[in-house]
């Protein structure tokens, strides 16, 4: 152990941090950055995922207020892949509680009507039943933050996220027309207010412009089913690819270039992770980036 | 006779609870079937049954449930506008604040007349009943306006108490708050057109009762006429026995002034409440199945009778003799709901009742005005900028009472087209303004997008090349749901909108070869 560790050490371990997060703190160093996980269990893959990134408690202390950002946007049922998997929602919610957070909300901004988006999506049942406060957005909470990026000068975010402890994106891995792919980046817009539609003008600005202020723990790409064509809502199987897959990490521009490889695609074909990764929000270089694949059975 | 008042106010209390509570659940929890008999009130009634068989000569599906109240009437008396009648009972507790008197106006046969006119319109396809029928009636002004006005004081109370942003006053408004949403209160504020007009006739109606007591039961109901028709030769029947002081308490008090001169019983108007028994001192009131012969039975005026009839008649000519009966004559923003029949089948079956006005996920159907002329007064017209039709949504046709929208599976309802969509090239971003947008295109339900893009390179004002993507609708894939209209960036006049060219329940209204 060097000096410096030691040092942190004996600080965090004064500021009354249990022994996990110490060692999750001291190992940061050697662990990957990404982690790519596949196998025919999502609740696993995802547990692993997290675990392979240093353990749930190295995000999640105890008494946080943890929001849980998945896309459930629309309309449609899982195995059309429009929506964040159920099963993955569910088990970053479990696991948060596991690690002793205070509440776990999960909330998103449909574009489709709430009701049948929060049900067909398969994830208020899930995320429920291992005791996830799932809510619907109310108007009234949504509050102008000041961005001051290159289009986006302010904007109305939702409180609850922008007041959580933590922060958690679930994004899953679609097609989009305009922005070629939409994943974890694009994913904020879940929590955007006011007249959204209208950032489509200048949409990868915009989209870096939201990475200024928020900042999310940790991100986890669903990639288990992937939408390859007719997004970001689909409704044909044919247009669904079964990957089995997450990838997680921290660093959401590093999260969304590895996914853009999903669909034969890299990072820089992405005009918000080109900005977000020249502005500095975040690397989309990958042959720079600690990357763990895990493949289970 | 206590014990039989008491009896009737539960069974009033019961179904007038039941009643609101169907009505609050006929609203989307987000799943696919509604889960609730909603229309059942609807099912029950006559009148609708009657009107609808004369109208589109069909007999309606549950039809066999408004028989059983004709059969209870048959035997019983109107005991449904005594003791079940949702709008009956809220008149009933109106007239509480009315001191009681014996009744003054005694135009029973306003009601008759108004019958015969609907029936007779109906038996020559026009169907007004729904207008007058108390159930749709009541149904349909809730939806509307009254509802809604409620859900907007109460919200306007909470938002209200929170804007003041007081931690104290937040920890208890915002629990009480979200404990109405999930019970009383609608999951949004729901809006619609026509609403002060069909919420002051309702108020108007229900004010009646302070002019007298159960006015529109006794004068206007077409339904209670109906069943007044049915009790004629009913078995219950009430005698007055030979110890009657002639005190006149029971004719005060009589909600429906079936009493005349303590002695002199109307059958056909008698609610059977059983009030005049409960409240006799000398226990003079009698009733029961005997087979005297002492009541009043009912006389209409010949004249009056012939009158109404053919008006009803003749109102069919007149409300026809306009464009909209012409088949090319058509307003492109008719849109309706996906189902419906053919439009002249359709209103023959539509009885603005409201239910699909209520379930409608996005509130986009709204009352027609004269969108489709007068005979479409209060039908429902999706209205796309007010709310879009939800692709996977069947609602509306599982609680449409007549079949004028048919109950469609998701698979059925993803092949029918309510109309088709149009770009304004004017107003488009990417063809009038040279920027980019894709939002119609991303928000459109069809597996295979039925808007598609043409990649173009346009010059700004500076001359610099600049790549856009134009959308275009494809014909053959919309279904005109109108999402599109609803969620386009340019608000106020939107630059893609639906008409109803193309939808499938026309044969004339298209725009492609078959």
């Amino acid at each position: 152990m060097k000096r410096r560790d030691f040092l942190k050490l004996t600080i965090y371990g004064l500021v009354g941090l249990s022994i996990n997060d110490v060692i999750a703190i001291v190992n940061t160093k050697e662990l990957p950055e990404l982690v790519v996980v596949e196998g025919p269990s999502h609740s696993k893959i995802t547990e692993e995922a997290i675990d392979a990134l240093g353990g749930i408690r190295r995000f999640i202390s105890k008494g946080d207020v943890v929001v849980v950002k998945p896309n459930m946007a629309w309309d449609r049922r899982p195995e059309q892949a429009a929506n964040t998997n159920p099963e993955v929602v569910q088990t970053v919610v479990r696991l948060c509680y596991e690690a002793g957070a205070k509440k776990v909300k999960v909330f998103d901004r449909t574009v489709n009507d709430p009701r049948r988006s929060y049900v067909q999506s398969g994830i208020m049942e899930a995320v429920k039943k291992v005791g996830g406060e799932v809510s619907y957005v109310d108007d009234r909470k949504f509050k102008e933050v000041t961005i001051n990026g290159e289009v986006l000068k302010a904007w109305p975010l939702y409180i609850e996220a922008l007041e959580a402890d933590k922060l958690i994106n679930i994004p899953i891995a679609k097609h989009h027309s305009l922005a070629k792919l939409t994943m974890a980046m694009k994913n904020w817009m879940g929590i955007m207010g006011g007249s959204r539609s209208q950032i489509h003008q200048k949409l990868n600005e915009s989209l870096a412009d939201l990475a200024i202020v928020i900042k999310p723990t940790l991100t986890i790409l669903d990639a288990t089913r992937i939408l390859i064509r007719n997004g970001p809502q689909g409704g044909d199987l044919e247009d669904v690819r079964v990957l089995n897959t997450v990838i997680a990490g921290i660093d959401q521009v590093a999260v969304d270039s590895f996914g853009a490889t999903l669909f034969g695609m890299r990072g820089e074909d992405l005009g918000y992770v080109r900005i977000a990764h020249m502005r500095g929000l975040g690397n989309m270089d990958l042959s720079k980036i600690r990357i763990k694949r895990i493949r289970l059975q | 006779m206590r014990a039989i008042k008491t009896l009737r106010r539960f069974s009033q209390g019961f179904f007038l609870f039941l009643f609101f509570y169907l009505f609050l659940q006929t609203e989307s929890k987000g799943y696919d079937e509604l889960g609730y008999p909603v229309k059942v009130f609807l099912d029950f009634d006559p009148l609708i049954f009657l009107s609808t068989l004369l109208s589109s000569k069909t007999v309606l599906k549950l039809f066999y449930l408004s028989l059983i109240i004709i059969l209870i009437t048959f035997f019983l008396g109107r005991v449904f506008c005594g003791w079940i009648c949702p709008f009956g009972t809220l008149n009933n507790l109106l007239s509480l604040f009315k001191k009681k008197e014996a009744y003054r106006f005694k135009r029973f046969q306003m009601k008759y007349y108004i019958l015969f006119f609907l029936l007779s319109a109906s038996l020559f396809t026009l169907q007004l009943s729904g207008l007058m029928d108390p159930i749709s009636l009541l149904i349909r002004s809730m939806t509307v306006s009254i509802y809604p006005a409620f859900n907007y004081t109460v919200r306007s109370i909470f938002d209200f108490l929170y804007s003041l942003d007081i931690r104290i006053i937040r920890e208890v408004s915002e629990p009480v708050y979200s404990i109405l949403k999930s019970s009383i209160l609608s999951f949004e504020q729901t809006f619609y057109k026509q609403s002060l007009f069909i919420g002051s006739l309702f108020i108007l109606i229900i004010g009646f009762n302070f002019y007298e007591r159960r006015f529109w039961c006794r004068y206007l109901c077409p339904l209670g006429a109906l069943l007044g028709l049915f009790s004629r030769y009913s078995l219950l029947k009430r005698t007055v026995s030979e110890s009657c002081n002639s005190c006149g308490v029971c004719e005060r008090n009589c909600p429906s002034g079936a009493i005349n001169k303590s002695k002199n019983w109307l059958k056909t108007e008698c609610f059977q409440c059983f009030n005049c028994d409960d409240l006799c001192s000398q226990k003079a009131v009698l009733a029961g199945f005997k087979r005297e012969k002492k009541e009043i039975s009912f006389n209409f005026t010949r004249r009056k009778v012939i009158i109404s009839l053919s008006t009803g008649i003749l109102a069919v000519p007149i409300v026809r003799v306009n464009p909209f009966s012409k088949e090319e004559f058509l307003n492109p923003r008719l849109i309706r709901p996906p189902g419906s029949l053919e439009e002249k089948e359709f209103l023959r079956r539509c009885i603005r009742c409201g239910e699909c006005m209520k379930v409608c996920i996005t509130n986009g159907l709204q009352p027609a005005f004269l969108e489709g002329g007068l005979e479409a007064l209060w039908t429902p017209v999706l209205v796309p900028k007010i709310g879009y039709c939800e692709y996977r949504c069947t609602l509306c046709g599982q609680v449409c009472p007549t079949g004028a929208i048919k109950r469609l599976s998701v698979e059925e309802k993803a092949k029918i087209k309510i109309g088709l969509a149009m770009i304004d090239k004017g107003r488009c971003l990417p063809y009038a303004h040279g920027r980019p947008c894709i939002v119609c295109e991303e928000v459109c339900p069809t597996p295979k997008k039925a808007i598609w893009f043409e990649r173009v390179i346009v010059k700004d004002r500076d001359g610099r090349q600049k790549e856009l993507y134009q959308p275009h609708v494809d014909l053959e894939l919309c279904i005109g749901c109108g999402i599109c209209e609803a969620k386009c960036p340019v608000i106020d006049k939107p630059a893609i909108y639906v008409t109803s060219i193309g939808e499938s329940r026309s044969k004339v209204n298209q725009i492609l070869l078959p």
